[in-house]
């Protein structure tokens, strides 16, 4: 007992008397230490803005600032590093870039990436000097579209951010809040809750159709203008009211697969709209099933495409409707982007483009999909069996 | 005769129980941190520091200590030591820090150090131990700058950050990489082994021969007539 209270004891105080020496020497390194760390800060920042002076960490919460950007130093003169979190071919690509007063890039720094080609490191330095309309003119890594593309859209965000923190004011909207926007004016019955209508007929003048989805009414788009059209009232727009008569009055009927021989295996249902057009559902070879070749249902998943197309075999629209392609790679074939780049193509020029960078076997996939959609109205057109 | 032994004391660890190459203690810091010259060098000293101090507190306290919470006490004062060893490295040597990274922390589960305090500074007087103390980390620094030196200079064409110019065309880059770490610690253990002439008392030093209270112990002391070559006359 008592030799177990005499180890206890001399335990207890050879640690309290090293924890009093531990205290001691933390006192006297501390503060050295705290402006150790200070100074490597500094020195990032330094880098990306060789003339900086006395930078100073930003409180952010009291500012509207892209979303991308996480952290921010004003600095002396005027100027500010701002620090952005994006994602290019893979995701927690953070750089950190200066903004001089004037709103020019001093530098950039690629703080952290998983990039696989290691361009990042670099290419920063095409950016110096540049303002946000300069940024657009720098040359793309032929092969590193993600990473170029992220790193443009980050220098726009860190400019915007700069112009913002000075005091200015710029539109940093996304597309999406954009069109969201226009749409709630245009149809304020709406509540800003749009679905975009796939389109069967042709309809002229019109470059897209959105429905309300409490069934409120239409939202035709020409150009840049936003037309709205309240449920059970007629356009006064002309070109609208001719668009809103054939939309209104549409009808399909389902097509009954099995009276035609022939079809590709890649279509899955067919119906024919009171004029002839054919809405036809395609199954397209993804990524995980031998992409692009033909296809092997046994493992993967489909991209399930929807093509509208004139009995001509002209497309009237097109979109991916469900795909389980690579996160952030081959899932660019469900943007709208890609698929809507088929509209208005025939089986001459359908090949002809922009295929979804890092994504060959998806997009080539999917192109062999639309080819299968031309056969299959040559062959519903041929008559049945 | 008593000088002749503190002498042998301290030299003891530069070749004859060199803690890396003989003793073969330490392998995880001396494999990590010999890239280059000025860590392994650095990576020494700040073994060396925190074997000097503890083997001195130990030997202090060695009286005071219970047997049966010896090792808890040794792995505190050795911690704090190398606490105190890392803050003023952070502090004073920021470089240096960055460089030695995680390894500067694990110099407290250096078996070294808890080697020494365990097999000598716990059983000999204050000056013995700072003695032993001094000499097995000039060991393990010796050893450290030996095999970076070997590993630099052939492996990177460089010593301590000076490159060589007219080495670059041959360089081994091989060997600067942990395999190449391996091969050449194996080749320098190799060497002191003939240096030594096999004598190096590798054995004894574990066992109760080469235990400094042999002397003091009979019973499990079989060994001790048999070979009494330990006379301090390295």
């Amino acid at each position: 007992m008592k030799q177990s209270i005499k180890s206890t004891l001399v335990l207890f105080l050879i640690c309290a008397v090293m924890a009093v020496l531990l205290a001691l020497t933390n006192a006297f390194t501390a503060p050295k230490i705290q402006a150790n760390l200070e100074a490597a800060a500094n020195e990032a920042l330094l880098v990306v803005m060789p003339e900086g002076k006395d930078f100073k960490k930003m409180d952010l919460s009291s500012y509207t600032l892209p979303a991308t950007v996480t952290e921010a130093y004003s600095e002396a003169g005027g100027g500010y590093v701002i620090t952005i979190t994006t994602s290019g071919y893979g995701s927690n690509f953070i750089i950190m870039c200066g903004v001089s007063a004037d709103g020019k890039v001093t530098g950039t720094t690629c703080l952290s990436s998983s990039e696989t080609l290691g361009h990042e490191k670099t290419y920063g330095a095409n950016f110096i000097g540049k303002d946000a309309a300069g940024v657009d003119g720098v040359d793309t890594i032929s092969g590193a579209t993600k990473t170029t593309a992220a790193y443009k859209s980050a220098m726009k965000d860190a400019i915007n951010a700069a112009i913002i923190l000075g005091g200015g004011s710029v539109d940093i909207r996304t597309e999406e809040e954009i069109l969201a926007e226009n749409l709630a004016t245009a149809l304020p019955e709406g509540n800003g809750e749009f679905t975009k209508l796939f389109i069967v007929e042709v309809i002229e003048g019109i470059d897209a159709v959105y429905n309300a989805n409490n069934a409120a009414g239409y939202v035709y788009v020409i150009g840049e203008q936003f037309i709205g059209v309240p449920a059970g009232t007629t356009p006064e727009n002309a070109t609208v009211a001719t668009a809103h008569a054939i939309l209104t009055a549409t009808t399909t009927t389902e097509v009954d697969l099995s009276a035609y021989e022939g079809l590709p295996s890649a279509l899955i249902s067919a119906s024919k709209t009171q004029t002839g057009n054919y809405i036809l559902n395609l199954k397209g070879a993804g990524y995980g099933i031998n992409g692009g070749n033909e296809y092997h249902p046994a493992s993967g998943e489909y991209i399930y495409i929807r093509v509208s197309m004139t009995p001509d075999g002209k497309i009237i629209d097109c979109l991916t409707y469900a795909q389980s392609e690579t996160p952030n790679i081959g899932s660019a074939c469900a943007d709208e982007k890609f698929y809507s780049q088929f509209v208005g193509k025939t089986e001459e020029t359908y090949d002809n483009i922009d295929a979804i960078a890092g994504a060959t076997l998806t997009t080539d996939g999917y192109k062999k999909a639309i080819l299968r959609a031309f056969e299959s109205v040559k062959i519903l057109e041929g008559g049945a069996k | 005769m008593k000088n002749n032994g503190n002498l042998a004391i301290l030299l003891k660890g530069i070749l004859k129980e060199n803690p890396v190459f003989v003793l073969i203690l330490g392998t995880c810091p001396t494999l990590a941190m010999t890239k280059n010259v000025g860590d392994a060098f650095g990576m020494g000293l700040a073994a060396l520091a925190v074997l000097l101090c503890s083997n001195v507190l130990v030997s202090l306290l060695r009286k005071v200590i219970p047997d049966t919470v010896r090792i808890p006490c040794y792995i505190v004062i050795i911690a704090s030591f190398v606490t105190i060893v890392q803050m003023i490295v952070k502090a004073e040597l920021p470089e240096l820090d960055k460089n030695l990274g995680v390894f500067l922390p694990l110099i407290t589960v250096n078996c070294i150090i808890l080697g020494r305090a365990e097999m000598f500074a716990g059983k000999n007087s204050v000056g013995k131990s700072a003695l032993d103390g001094i000499g097995m980390g000039l060991g393990f620094t010796l050893a450290l700058v030996l095999m970076s030196t070997v590993r630099e200079v052939l492996g990177n064409a460089s010593f301590a950050g000076h490159a060589i110019a007219f080495l670059e065309p041959y360089k081994i880059k091989f060997l600067v990489e942990a395999p190449g770490g391996m091969l050449v610690y194996g080749c320098l253990i190799a060497l002191v082994y003939v240096i030594t002439k096999g004598k190096a008392p590798l054995k004894k030093s574990f066992s109760c021969a080469g235990c400094p209270n042999a002397a003091n112990c009979h019973t499990a002391c079989t060994e001790l007539p048999a070979d009494s070559g330990e006379k301090g006359d390295a």
